[in-house]
């Protein structure tokens, strides 16, 4: 009887193992990689229930980021604002705006907005933000640019490995107390000096002056 | 350098041991496995169940691989973050808010701070700020937060079975009150409360229905003391105790820092305790019948039946009447009955001596449950040695005169009542057992607001769920008299109504919708004349100030005590043959209302450490003479009342005494209270059996807790009984985990406990492993005062509370996987007899406890064996847990010395305890959503396979940095403060043996403990270096007494490592 197969079919077994094995590891090595918050998380831009723009608000108006996150210097949560913070200006001003609807209903009938969450750390991450935005870790650290954005998004990646660079070198992200909430701040530099030298500068001097010592090592700084 | 071998020290022979249980003293088979392993053999597989390890381990791997074929977790889910329409005043979001508010007891309303969340109580605390609290709290006080939890509880409104609504009962209850007339036919049933807002309702049922029947009925309560004190003192009063000021102290039967403590008597009791800052430390005897946390804290202790105690006392008041020649006590002597019984006339003697010797200072306490003559007995004997008005008070009560059950009962028979409103209660269980209430309940209709569903619920025509006092307004008189607010933290889960709301309807009055009820009796009681001012205030302290009743000099009225004493002092003569029986509450779940409060069924008795079960204590020589052991049933009959129960071998009871607590054996008390569905048929020797029995039938309306001339034999049947006492065994000679000494010794050496036995030999220790360096500017630490603490375990439950700590269930406590963060050990201390053997001592030991937690070393032996770096140092001191990381090996436990680490065998927070051993995917899964209320959000709750144990509760100590670094924003001045915050046990602890806080800081409570000379560290050989310090503790005994050489807790001498105190020779390197 003749041999069906030629024989070169020996060696079909082997390259599919090769193949494989390559693609195995491709695929493996792309989710280690991409499979992270880094490529997941950021660029996350949900469609609100009110077209709430930040760029008008917090750029174009300068309101300032504590008038609506009023307890993010006193509590662990910086809270979304109740739909009394949003009247409080929107009985007067674009009072009959269509786009405020949903906000004048929520008013009227008391039910509240259902805002989509956007930024979530796991439930075993106790993050605070007073302890952060009261030692001059800028909003901007974690949340981007938010003055600038239309339609809020995920900014950071907000993985455990973002958390610990910071946390490792607070000096890159130490501004004054006072500039906090000015997202497009940047420290004074000295003559030659880039940006980031002047941010070393100015933080390393401010690690030192409120002695700055985030938990790097601690894991109970975070998860408890 | 050679390798050194550790190798824990043994006992010597002949000196004085400390034992856990019989079966340690026995060295027994199953001892050694609890010692050596952290598990029993066995424990740790799979065994059982459903489900075989190789059918597991395929279904598994079949699952997983389904798993992979689903891919619906790609997209993350969309989740809503919903704020407030309009801005709740104080609310913010994540932040914890505290009311003061009280819990109604039956003793009087006890005054707590409540933490709410969200809206929602999570924990519960002491009011600083009330004098009776102090900021401390007791078992049940934390333990309530769950009862309002309980997902058994109560849900619906019913009418004759079939649910109906609100408006329908309240409706039905509109016309009873329309038809009622006169109130003939009319009847009240409710528990006891020092509530004012009650008694101006009541005052106004009484005007529209004067014959309506009102009564009140507490299975356990202090009607023989109230009796007692009006014959004695002529007026409506109670006796109450100043320990502060007392030197002397006997107890008899009175187990007051135990089952009838107060926090204040407690903290004052341990105040003059102390031996430090100069204070005169008091000396305590007690006599009783079994063991109690009060008999643990004594210097002599006496076994004596509890029927006995009037003789006793008879003998002792002899003695006194001659030492301090008062005319009053012999004339009260003179008509006395004679004893049949004497006991050791130098015990009594000396103990007379001591307290006369002690006029004015001294203090006979008599235990509520005793009869009124002996109780009155036992005041005339404070009046003879001049303790009235001085270290014995009394305190004017409303005098409320209530029907008792007994007619009640018999109304219902003669049908004169037609229909019984019950508040609150359960009669059909806890009714005395002559009564047979339950059948005489068909009688009446029954109108039923209650907590649960539970025996009485059946009888009941209309039953409504009753609300918790979290959940209504109310107000009460705590245990000084003060007038206190009951404030609700959360509108009621399932509409209930409370106590309140059911008498206003009853009154006429629309049912109050807020608090105008209790503003209307503040304003009466108060006379307020700036209403709008003084109720917010009354609120934010949680009780008006200056309202607390001082206790006056009562004066002695002896012809009535005479006349008491002659007339009523029994004293039945003992019997070898038969048995007394005593029964009282239970220490964890009262006279049976905690029934299905998990914690509390969870929390080991104090003394026999017992879980999920009540038993009879029975002393090791009786329990020889009737041949049982541990858990072997008897049928105990008592004039025709008949129980059967599972025998418990309890060193330290009285022979020919069985003690056996109430409120077991519900059958309807919920999922987690009751037992098997049929009372007739339990299901003996079956593990899974839980619930324990119930000894109401042997109660009776004229003998409810002592009983005399019972018969007891073995039916031949074993139960198993969870018992903890073995668990978590560390090596060692127990004499240097607990230390103890005598005020002689310490008076000589106050290092004394310094260098016992092998803390004396230890050579220079150097750790072979590396640690992170301890450089944060806080450091934590704490210390536990042995000579403080009770065993109470009011911080167990704390810690349970603030930790999310779940419970386990019978089996898994059987199989030694208790959850408890922080546990008592509690060791027993005898010495050899004549003969060398230690098995006969056993019914005369000693008590003392230890409450153990993570120690927090800091050459943390379970770091170094984490394969994963799941438990690691942080820089101020604490070993942190990250659950997130770890993955179950339990390594840590193996190689933790202290037994302190708690492995999550199942999914204890997500399964029923009945669901846990199922297979996964078939078992139910999901927390109730109201038990989902109950947890701290800011600890996280453990998944089955990790390991846990105590954190010193460090989202405290976050929450108290980051306040730090909130305040000092743009500042190196992030310090905190010291002292302010604490851990849930310390907080707690009503004798304040419990210290934490920052030991860097020399302003710290725990720094000036550290120093002190007591402080010693549990295996210092081991060069673990714990971050808690335990105080040994000292014992006051009267040289002259008979078991004064006993009482001499430390053996000293005999072995030659002994206690080596200050010599130098052998110290070995520090």
């Amino acid at each position: 009887m003749a041999n069906i197969f030629p024989r070169s079919s020996n060696w079909i077994p082997l390259k599919l193992i090769v193949i494989l094995a390559v693609l195995g590891g491709a695929v493996s090595s792309g989710m280690w990689y991409y499979f992270t918050p880094k490529y997941t998380r950021v660029g996350y831009a949900p469609v609100q229930p009110v077209p709430f723009s930040h760029k008008i608000h917090a750029g174009q108006l300068g309101m300032d980021c504590r008038y609506c996150h009023s307890f993010v210097e006193t509590a662990a949560h910086s809270n979304i604002p109740t739909t009394q913070v949003c009247m409080n200006c929107h009985t007067q001003v674009q009072a009959a705006n269509p786009k405020l609807a949903a906000v004048r209903e929520s008013w009227q009938t008391g039910k509240p907005i259902q805002w989509i969450q956007i930024h979530k750390t796991p439930d075993y991450v106790y993050f605070n933000h007073a302890a952060h935005v009261n030692r001059g870790v800028s909003c901007v650290e974690c949340h981007g640019r938010v003055d600038k954005m239309e339609v809020v998004e995920h900014a950071k990646s907000h993985s455990m490995d973002f958390c610990l660079t910071c946390h490792r070198n607070p000096e890159t992200a130490l501004r004054p107390v006072a500039e906090v909430t000015h997202l497009g701040w940047e420290p004074a530099t000295k003559e030659g000096e880039s940006v980031t030298e002047a941010q070393t500068r100015l933080g390393t001097e401010l690690k030192a002056a409120w002695k700055i010592n985030p938990p790097d090592k601690n894991c109970a700084g975070c998860h408890r | 350098m050679s390798k050194r071998v550790i190798i824990h020290p043994k006992e010597e022979a002949g000196g004085r041991k400390y034992w856990r249980s019989l079966g340690q003293l026995g060295d027994t088979p199953e001892f050694r496995g609890w010692l050596e392993r952290e598990f029993p053999q066995g424990a740790s597989e799979l065994e059982g169940g459903d489900v075989s390890r190789r059918a597991f381990l395929r279904l598994m791997g079949a699952s997983s691989a389904l798993a992979g074929l689903s891919l619906a977790a790609c997209r993350r889910p969309e989740k809503q973050l919903v704020p407030f329409t309009r801005g709740v005043e104080w609310s913010i979001p994540g932040k914890a808010l505290f009311f003061a508010t009280s819990m109604p007891t039956r003793k009087g309303f006890s005054p707590l701070i409540a933490q709410t969340h969200d809206g929602r109580p999570t924990k519960i605390e002491g009011n600083p700020l009330h004098p009776v609290s102090g900021g401390a709290s007791g078992l049940y006080e934390q333990a309530s937060i769950l009862d309002l939890y309980d997902p058994d509880r109560a849900r619906e409104f019913k009418h004759a079975g079939k649910a109906i609504s609100a408006e329908a009962f309240e409706k039905s209850i509109d016309e009873i009150v329309a038809k009622a007339g006169d109130g003939s036919g009319l009847a009240f049933l409710l528990e006891e409360s020092s509530s004012p807002s009650r008694e101006r309702l009541r005052g106004e049922i009484a005007k529209k229905f004067p014959k309506a029947m009102w009564a009140v009925y507490e299975p356990v309560g202090n009607a023989a003391a109230a009796t007692a004190a009006k014959a004695t003192f002529g007026a409506d009063v109670l006796a109450k105790a100043d320990f502060s000021k007392a030197n002397v102290i006997l107890a008899l039967d009175a187990d007051f820092l135990g089952q009838d403590s107060a926090t204040d008597d407690t903290r004052a009791y341990a105040k003059r305790r102390s031996v430090d800052g100069g204070n005169k430390m008091n000396r305590l005897y007690v006599v009783e019948n079994r063991y109690t946390v009060t008999g643990g804290m004594a210097d002599h202790r006496l076994r004596v039946p509890a029927s006995q105690v009037g003789a006793f006392l008879l003998q002792l008041a002899s003695e006194l009447a001659v030492a301090t020649g008062d005319v009053a006590l012999k004339t009260v002597l003179g008509g006395a009955p004679k004893a049949a019984v004497k006991f050791s006339a130098e015990w009594v003697k000396e103990c007379a001596v001591d307290l006369a010797a002690h006029k004015g200072a001294s203090l006979v306490v008599v235990g509520e449950r005793q009869r009124p003559a002996i109780q009155a007995l036992g005041f005339a004997v404070n009046a003879a040695l001049g303790n009235l008005g001085k270290t014995l008070g009394t305190v004017k009560v409303q005098a409320k005169p209530a029907a008792s059950i007994a007619e009640l009962a018999k109304a219902l028979d003669d049908k004169t009542v037609k229909t019984l409103v019950i508040v609150g209660g359960n009669p059909a269980y806890n009714a005395p057992g002559d009564l047979d209430f339950a059948a005489k309940l068909k009688n009446a209709t029954v109108i039923r607001v209650g907590t649960n569903e539970d025996e009485t619920a059946p009888s009941a025509t209309w039953h409504a769920p009753l609300a918790h006092y979290l959940e209504a307004w109310g107000d009460g008189r705590a245990l000084d008299g003060s007038y206190v607010a009951v404030q609700p933290m959360i509108l009621p889960l399932f509409g209930g109504w409370s106590e309140l709301d059911v008498l206003a309807k009853f009154a006429g009055q629309p049912k109050p919708k807020g608090p105008e009820l209790v503003q209307e009796t503040f304003k009466q009681f108060t006379k307020t004349t700036d209403f709008a001012t003084d109720w917010p205030k009354f609120l934010y302290y949680g009780f008006q100030p200056g309202s607390a009743r001082d206790a006056s000099a009562p004066t002695l009225n002896a012809d009535a005590v005479a006349k008491l004493v002659a007339e009523n002092l029994s004293l039945p003569a003992p019997d070898a043959e038969s048995f007394e029986i005593v029964l009282t509450a239970d220490s964890s779940i009262d006279d049976g209302r905690y029934a299905n409060n998990g914690w509390l069924q969870e929390f080991p008795d104090p003394v026999s450490k017992l879980t999920w079960d009540n038993a009879a204590w029975i002393s090791p020589k009786s329990a020889t003479k009737l041949g049982v052991a541990n858990g072997d049933v008897i049928e105990v009959s008592v004039n025709g009342a008949k129980i059967e129960i599972p025998a418990l071998i309890v060193p330290g009871c009285a022979d020919n005494s069985l003690t056996i607590a109430l409120g077991y054996g519900r059958t309807a008390a919920g999922r987690v209270g009751s037992v098997a569905a049929t009372t007739e048929k339990y299901v003996f020797g079956d593990a899974m059996v839980s619930g324990g029995f119930n000894a109401y039938p042997l109660t009776t309306s004229a003998e409810p807790y002592i009983r005399v001339g019972a018969k007891v034999r073995a039916v031949g049947r074993n139960y198993a009984l969870a018992i903890t006492q073995e668990h978590g065994s560390l090596e060692g000679r127990g004499g240097d985990l607990v230390r103890e000494g005598t005020l002689k010794q310490y008076n000589e050496n106050p290092k004394f406990a310094e260098k016992f036995g092998m803390d004396a030999h230890i050579p220079e220790n150097r750790s072979l492993y590396s640690h992170p360096p301890l450089n944060d500017i806080h450091q934590w630490g704490m210390t536990v005062d042995l000579n403080a603490c009770t065993g109470c375990g009011a911080c167990m439950v704390a810690c349970q509370a603030e930790n999310n700590i779940p419970i386990v269930g019978k089996r898994q406590v059987l199989d030694g996987r208790e959850m408890h963060w922080i546990r008592a050990d509690r060791y027993f201390a005898s010495g050899p007899n004549a003969d060398g053997k230690y098995d006969q001592e056993t019914d005369e030991p000693e008590m003392v406890s230890q409450p153990m937690m993570c120690q927090h070393c800091e050459n943390a032996p379970c770091e170094t064996v984490c394969p994963v770096n799941a438990t690691v140092h942080s820089e101020d001191g604490l070993n942190v847990m990250a659950y997130n990381r770890c993955i179950g090996t339990r390594y840590c436990a193996n190689n933790c010395p202290f037994k302190v680490r708690r492995f999550n065998f199942f999914d204890y927070n997500e399964r029923q305890i009945k669901e846990l051993r199922k297979w996964n995917l078939v078992s139910e899964r999901g927390m109730e959503d109201t038990l989902k209320l109950s947890k701290n959000p800011n600890v996280t709750v453990r998944m089955r396979g990790v390991m846990e144990k105590c954190t010193f509760c460090v989202q405290r100590i976050q929450e108290a940095k980051i306040a730090g670094k909130a305040k000092g924003r743009d500042s190196a001045d992030v310090r905190i403060p010291a002292n302010s915050f604490t851990a849930a046990c310390a907080q707690s602890c009503p004798s304040e043996a419990i210290v934490f806080g920052d030991i860097s800081n020399p302003e710290s409570n725990v720094s000036k403990v550290r120093s002190g000379p007591r402080a010693y560290e549990l295996l210092k050989y081991l060069n673990v270096a714990s971050r808690v310090l335990y105080l040994a503790r000292v014992r006051n005994p009267n040289m002259k007494m008979p078991d004064a050489a006993k009482a001499a807790a430390y053996s000293q001498p005999k072995h030659p490592h002994g206690a080596h105190g200050a010599e130098p020779k052998h110290g070995g390197s520090q």
